[in-house]
């Protein structure tokens, strides 16, 4: 009997290990793509170190080796890996997912999702939408809509800023730029202007686009159709505005030729009033380097979206997750690919991901976490739910108050967008059309097309494949 | 064939010497052409790729925006070779002029610098001086004139590009001429002047008669990337408001192919760029050859 018991025992294990190719005890090894994580950084082999360690802790055996990307664009290097072949088991993607996906190469993590221990009680309602919708990406982080933000000691002496809390309208939001361009509140002549953007109107258009109306990227009209909101009555009413806003020198006049780090410097030497940056982390940094540059009473505020037709930030595409975290079909270790991911949700695992390294990102004392100086450099690189949950309490919040308030309000503010995935046969005829109202808009905002042309771009948008693409929305949409 | 193989084996060293350079030319250039056949295809990461015949160039063909990317293309590179390709020719044959060593070094130094920055940089230097508030602008408004939207304006943007293009490369691509200039013969200069030949006349009868070999090659490999209106240089000056002038083959095929994931299509549209590049080679060649008896080859 002991033998053939034993006999059980040894075939039972040989079925199970010899088709995982593993040996008892030995980690497996989980090939991981992340942008920006270089395998020969000390900082990138200190975490990934401490990963394997607390997962161990919990009996995942795991070794995990970080895939090196070329320099450059990240979303243009990982598909050209992606297309070769190389294929890791965790992959992150910033853009270009769609069409892997489209090809069956990425697991659906809903069964994953739903027996999880820790993911699925830190997902957000965002992230509940965008993954009933597209099954593949996962990246729980807060809401990324773009704020504006303000210097507070010239928000407080500002004439109009009273009226912008009580009425953020859209008349008092261009009294308050107006006030800004005209101030000297450095007592140097600044700012010249009152607001400036990184080329992209998306900046300008998270405080204003939903007070004229736009509160989603397709809008239902009178007859109960979709339409797409850039070539509304309500986009011409704003782009009108912008105009104003350009013409009497209210918005930045290089604001075309601004990349993200221009537009950062002007802010900081206090030659424009008004920036908008990405709520949470990124509104944090914009704080500190503003408070490094001009001393900690140029600490930044949060301005309201205008209010007008409706109120709110840029409304939420739940379509999808823009970027996130997804896992290959075609690996091997799937569930030990999604158990690394759910312990990042759980206490310990968020410890290592928000915190960073003990005594030198953040200290323990009396049983309390005291964040350091240095926490400032360090970002989690996987999940950022709005609670925090670490082993430890917390006695130094995570993010400032500029940063946690943007949050707040980004929460505050949440309305989802109607909108829908192009696909791939309307892809060269949608870019064509993006690149028609980029075009069209921006002359109209410089001056360089008078606005009746609005009328033209409208025209030209639904023959550059607009009818179509309407009347798909339509099919997708009702 | 005994032949070919007692002709290999006797310049078996100089095959030996030319092997590095074929096997490069083969891995790098003439291998990764058999990825064209993907413009044929639909791709697909799992499983074989799907035949489609012409449908990536049906649909390349019936796109108006492809055609406003092949037209911007043509013009700008167009444009370069009118303005920017005299340019080095001209630069070569003052730079021989200069008689000081010393001062003709020191231009030459300062003129092939720029060559060594990335398109990223120049783009950055380009655009504080030339924004709407850069420096060239407070200077015009210092003469009390009006701005002028060099980066944002439909008509002033190519000529940036062909003004960027002959700032980054005209010193650089003087090298060539330089080279052939040099070895023109001292005895032909001697002899023009005893005969009493101006220094100009030497310049117009004597050094551009004797370049013209070397134009007419440049000029024919210059054609061959007539279709490459400088990706990078675009790429990095490319803002909404002159999308629909600057946007050319390689930024559509970037966009389009790589950001899109559409590489089956764009892979149709390099494809495109590629033979046309090989006709405009081939119809230079021969033209070259019927009007001046001297090719490529």
């Amino acid at each position: 009997m002991k033998k053939v018991l034993s006999l059980i025992v040894i075939v039972s294990l040989i079925l199970i290990l010899v088709p995982l190719g593993l040996k008892a005890g030995e980690p497996v090894k989980i090939r991981l793509v992340m942008k920006d994580e270089l395998p020969s950084d000390p900082i990138v082999i200190n975490y990934y170190d401490l990963l394997e360690k607390g997962l161990a802790r919990e009996g995942i055996q795991v070794e995990i080796e970080l895939i090196e990307m070329p320099a450059g664009n990240y979303a243009e290097k990982l598909n050209l890996m992606l297309l070769s072949g190389d294929i890791p088991d965790i992959i992150y993607f910033q853009g270009g997912d769609k069409q892997i996906a489209d090809q069956g190469l990425l697991e659906d993590l809903t069964p994953y999702i739903e027996s999880s221990k820790y993911i699925k009680s830190i997902l957000g309602p965002h992230n509940i939408k965008r993954m009933e919708n597209y099954p593949y990406l996962l990246w729980i982080k807060p809401l990324t809509a773009k704020v504006p933000v303000i210097r507070k000691d010239w928000f407080n002496q500002m004439e109009t800023s009273a009226d912008l809390i009580e009425n953020p309208s859209i008349d008092n939001y261009y009294a308050f730029l107006k006030e800004l361009r005209d101030q000297d509140l450095d007592g140097k002549g600044n700012p010249t202007y009152g607001v400036t953007v990184a080329g992209k109107m998306i900046e300008l258009d998270s405080i204003f686009d939903q007070a004229f109306g736009n509160t989603s990227t397709w809008l239902k009209n009178e007859n109960g159709q979709f339409i797409y909101c850039r070539v509304t009555n309500n986009e011409k009413e704003k782009l009108a505005f912008y105009h104003k806003l350009y013409a009497e020198g209210i918005l930045d006049p290089a604001y075309l030729t601004k990349k993200w780090d221009t537009k950062e410097k002007v802010f900081y030497e206090n030659q424009v009033g008004v920036i908008s940056g990405t709520a949470g982390k990124v509104i944090d940094i914009y704080d500190g380097k503003m408070k490094k540059a001009n001393g900690d009473e140029a600490s930044l505020m949060v301005l309201p979206p205008a209010i007008g037709k409706a109120q709110g930030y840029t409304p939420v595409d739940v379509s999808k997750e823009s970027r996130g975290i997804a896992i290959s079909v075609l690996s091997k270790h799937k569930d030990i690919a999604f158990r690394i991911l759910d312990f990042l949700a759980s206490p310990q695992g968020q410890m290592i991901d928000r915190l960073g390294f003990e005594n030198e990102h953040y200290q323990v004392e009396d049983g309390k976490i005291y964040l350091t100086e240095k926490s400032q450099q360090w970002f989690a690189r996987f999940w950022e739910p709005l609670t925090f949950e670490a082993a430890r309490p917390l006695a130094t919040p995570l993010l400032g108050e500029a940063a946690a308030d943007s949050l707040n309000r980004v929460s505050y503010y949440y309305t989802e967008d109607i909108n829908i995935l192009i696909p791939e046969e309307y892809v060269a005829k949608w870019d064509a059309m993006v690149n028609l109202y980029k075009e069209y808009s921006s002359d109209i905002i410089t001056g360089k097309r008078p606005l009746a042309d609005f009328d033209q771009f409208v025209a030209a948008w639904y023959k550059a494949g607009g009818e179509e693409i309407t009347k798909y929305a339509n099919k997708i949409l009702k | 064939m005994k032949k070919l193989i007692k002709k290999i084996n006797e310049d078996k060293l100089l095959y030996i010497l030319i092997l590095p350079a074929l096997l490069y030319f083969i891995i790098f250039h003439i291998w990764p052409m058999t990825g064209m056949i993907l413009a044929f295809q639909d791709y697909r990461i799992i499983g074989d790729n799907v035949w489609v015949g012409l449908k990536h160039f049906r649909i390349l063909f019936s796109s108006p925006a492809f055609f406003n990317v092949l037209r911007n293309t043509v013009i700008i590179s167009a444009m370069k070779i009118i303005f920017f390709f005299p340019v080095p020719i001209f630069l070569s044959l003052l730079i021989n002029e200069v008689s000081n060593p010393k001062f003709k070094k020191y231009v030459q130094s300062v003129i092939y610098l720029p060559h060594f920055l990335s398109w990223v940089v120049i783009a950055g230097i380009w655009i504080t001086f030339l924004s709407i508030n850069g420096s060239v602008n407070q200077l015009i408004n210092f003469f009390n004139l009006p701005s002028v939207e060099f980066l944002t304006n439909k008509q002033q943007i190519r000529w940036v590009f062909v003004f960027q293009e002959i700032w980054r490369s005209a010193g650089w691509d003087s090298i060539i001429y330089l080279a052939a200039i040099m070895k023109i013969s001292s005895a032909i200069y001697e002899a023009a002047k005893i005969d009493g030949a101006t220094r100009l006349q030497q310049m117009l009868y004597i050094t551009l008669p004797q370049l013209k070999s070397t134009i007419i090659t440049v000029f024919i490999l210059n054609l061959g990337f007539f279709m490459n209106a400088g990706f990078d240089q675009v790429f990095n000056l490319m803002n909404d408001s002159v999308i629909s002038v600057v946007d050319i083959l390689d930024t559509y095929v970037y966009r389009i192919g790589l950001v899109n994931g559409q590489y089956a299509y764009a892979t149709a549209a390099s494809l495109f760029k590629g033979i046309i590049g090989i006709i405009l080679i081939f119809t230079t060649h021969f033209l070259a050859k019927k009007i001046s008896g001297k090719g490529l080859w």
